[in-house]
């Protein structure tokens, strides 16, 4: 029974994590509709630059921290650029697939993007391990030193202080944003041109603006992101990319990209799942259920209305 | 000195063509209209269903092949019925996400028999080795690469011969506008499993190639970059004709990646290339409409 429970508390801490790799992930999505592919790796050049910093310089971390930030702020407008600059140009004119429609054939511009966000995705990882070509680099660590241990007539609960710190904190911003997003006025403009660009441009909206604000505020974010998971490991990988993408694709696709409340529930649900996966079948048992997790949600056929896979538009 | 370096082309020219077959099996894919990133799985599972006909059952390279391309076909086909009917974005991660779940699969699978000489078959995460039915039968690399050429050869003369009858057309129908393709009365998704199905089988081909020119493989060398590569490759190259994938391919490992002048650096032009490319010609550089010049040029007598 307290084990179940341990393992239950231990996935929700992990699924915070998630939530907040995915936050990004599916602000952008909402806002251009474009899936971005190297979103782990622009996380991941991002804290390489800060890695580097920390080795070369013994920068603070908090110094690290805005480091991540800025640079994955300034990777993804370049990615922005290179891939999704032109992405609404087609629907600007108001005759561009409507919201949520399938996509078309392979010169659909929804898939030529993700096509060379996926090519971006190499550049920058490869820029990455160029820069610090060891498998392990040291990041400034903000580990707790030890656990709390919850006594009860039932038995022992583990729980590492600073993962619950940070479930909490993406709990916080996850509902903060989506708040954000359903009260305030450039939320509101968010909203309003991810959901119809066009009746959006005729009120006087700069939209092009707005959409790359919104990407670039999704690359913030997974540069804070990225700083927060590292620096509790206290060291970073080449496969942190891989990782990053994964785990934010995944949560955010089970509670449908584009909605910003439902990364939380997704993320949560994936850190449930494989943290049972993990206690009955070992490490890769929890790799194959973050994988199948993510193939059954997109192929099954009965859905709940916008969840799962794609929602429509930009949601709090 | 030259025996090395003919030793070395061959080597890099197999690689090439294996990896053409591979290219091959993605642009099939974006002729429908869809982008896979799972077609590495289908060469993983080429590679380790010949090299287990080959090495644990001692059966002829050609039958172990054959069994590689059915099971490679076998799988595509049954992954396609559920993520065919997916849009673009969703199936192109619903394969994403098959691809590592194969990966993964293999990566537990162990099973390994004795015959006489010690263990033989696949050894979950450390790999199947000593799949060594070249060296056993006395097929030289010249051979072997022989056989690969005549194999992608083939593979090339059927596809663009298949251009233009009712089957190509249609194919390419699908991918520019299924909703008109469907109103001509082509049955679209039976058309998609189709060409899956192919796809599949020439991926798995392409494995079972590798998987006898190295003797080894492992689970890890089945990752996504494989499978981002062969979409690469195709989408560089031109998806207007068979033989656009050919030129990604040389392109990429043709001059980057043999020639070493930018070792390191590699994957950053060709990273590059591939977004510019797909940013001002978003059908490769061999699409349609430069493929319908070169046509036009040379069918103009008859066509006057």
């Amino acid at each position: 029974m307290m084990h179940v429970l341990q393992l239950l508390m231990d996935g929700l801490i992990d699924g915070g994590a998630y939530a907040l790799i995915g936050l990004g992930l599916s602000l952008t999505f909402g806002q251009l509709r474009r899936l971005n592919l190297a979103y782990g790796a622009t996380a991941m050049l991002a804290s390489y630059l800060g890695a580097a910093l920390y080795a070369t310089q013994r920068a603070p971390a908090w110094l690290v921290a805005v480091t991540v930030i800025v640079s994955a702020t300034l990777i993804g407008w370049y990615v922005e650029w290179m891939c999704f600059a032109r992405s609404g140009q087609e629907s600007e004119q108001g005759f561009g697939p409507a919201i949520g429609a399938p996509i078309a054939g392979a010169d659909g511009r929804e898939v030529v993007a993700l096509a060379s966000s996926f090519a971006i995705w190499m550049q920058l990882e490869q820029l990455a391990v160029n820069l610090l070509p060891q498998h392990l680099n040291a990041f400034p660590s903000l580990a707790a030193q030890q656990d709390w241990v919850i006594d009860s007539s039932l038995g022992e609960l583990m729980v590492r202080p600073d993962r619950l710190l940070l479930a909490i904190l993406a709990a916080v911003m996850v509902l903060g944003l989506a708040v954000w997003l359903e009260r305030s006025r450039t939320g509101l403009s968010w909203r309003a041109c991810a959901d119809r660009r066009l009746a959006a441009h005729l009120v006087g909206m700069p939209v092009a603006r707005l959409q790359t604000a919104a990407f670039a505020a999704g690359c913030a974010l997974s540069g804070f992101a990225a700083f927060a998971v590292l620096s509790l490991d206290g060291q970073v990988t080449p496969m942190f990319g891989m990782w990053v993408l994964l785990k934010g694709l995944v949560a955010a696709m089970l509670g449908g990209l584009g909605s910003v409340r439902g990364v939380l529930w997704g993320g949560l649900f994936l850190g449930v799942v494989e943290a049972f996966a993990q206690a009955s079948v070992g490490a890769q048992g929890r790799e194959f259920a973050t994988y199948a997790l993510l193939f059954f949600v997109l192929v099954v056929p009965w859905k709940p209305r916008q969840a799962l896979g794609l929602s429509a538009g930009l949601r709090g | 000195m030259n025996e090395m370096v003919g030793a070395h082309l061959i080597g890099l020219s197999s690689d090439m063509a294996i990896m053409s077959l591979l290219a091959l099996s993605a642009y099939l894919l974006l002729l429908v209209g869809k982008v896979s990133f799972g077609q590495q799985a289908f060469f993983g599972l080429g590679a380790y269903a010949s090299g287990v006909m080959s090495a644990m059952f001692h059966a002829p390279l050609l039958f172990a092949l054959v069994f590689g391309m059915g099971v490679g076909a076998l799988c595509s086909w049954l992954v396609a019925l559920p993520t065919m009917p997916l849009s673009g974005l969703n199936y192109a991660v619903a394969t994403l996400a098959f691809g590592e779940m194969a990966r993964v699969a293999l990566s537990l699978w162990y099973w390994q028999i004795d015959l006489g000489d010690g263990l033989v078959g696949p050894a979950a995460i450390d790999g199947f080795r000593d799949i060594r039915w070249l060296h056993e039968n006395d097929v030289s690399p010249g051979q072997f690469f022989a056989l690969t050429m005549f194999v992608l050869f083939c593979i090339l003369i059927l596809m663009l011969r298949s251009e233009h009858t009712r089957l190509g057309v249609a194919l390419r129908m699908t991918g520019q506008d299924e909703t008109l393709a469907a109103t001509q009365g082509i049955n679209v998704s039976r058309l998609r499993l189709f060409s899956a199905t192919v796809a599949g089988a020439l991926a798995a081909l392409g494995g079972g190639l590798y998987a006898h020119r190295t003797t080894y493989v492992e689970p890890a060398i089945f990752d996504p970059m494989l499978g981002v590569h062969a979409v690469g490759y195709a989408l560089l190259g031109g998806v207007g004709t068979a033989l656009g994938p050919l030129v990604g391919v040389l392109f990429d490992l043709g001059l980057l990646d043999a020639t070493h002048w930018f070792s390191g650096w590699r994957m950053v032009i060709f990273g590059g290339l591939v977004a510019l490319f797909l940013r001002w010609r978003p059908r490769g550089f061999l699409d349609e409409r430069l493929v319908h010049r070169f046509g036009s040029m040379f069918n103009a007598k008859r066509y006057p």
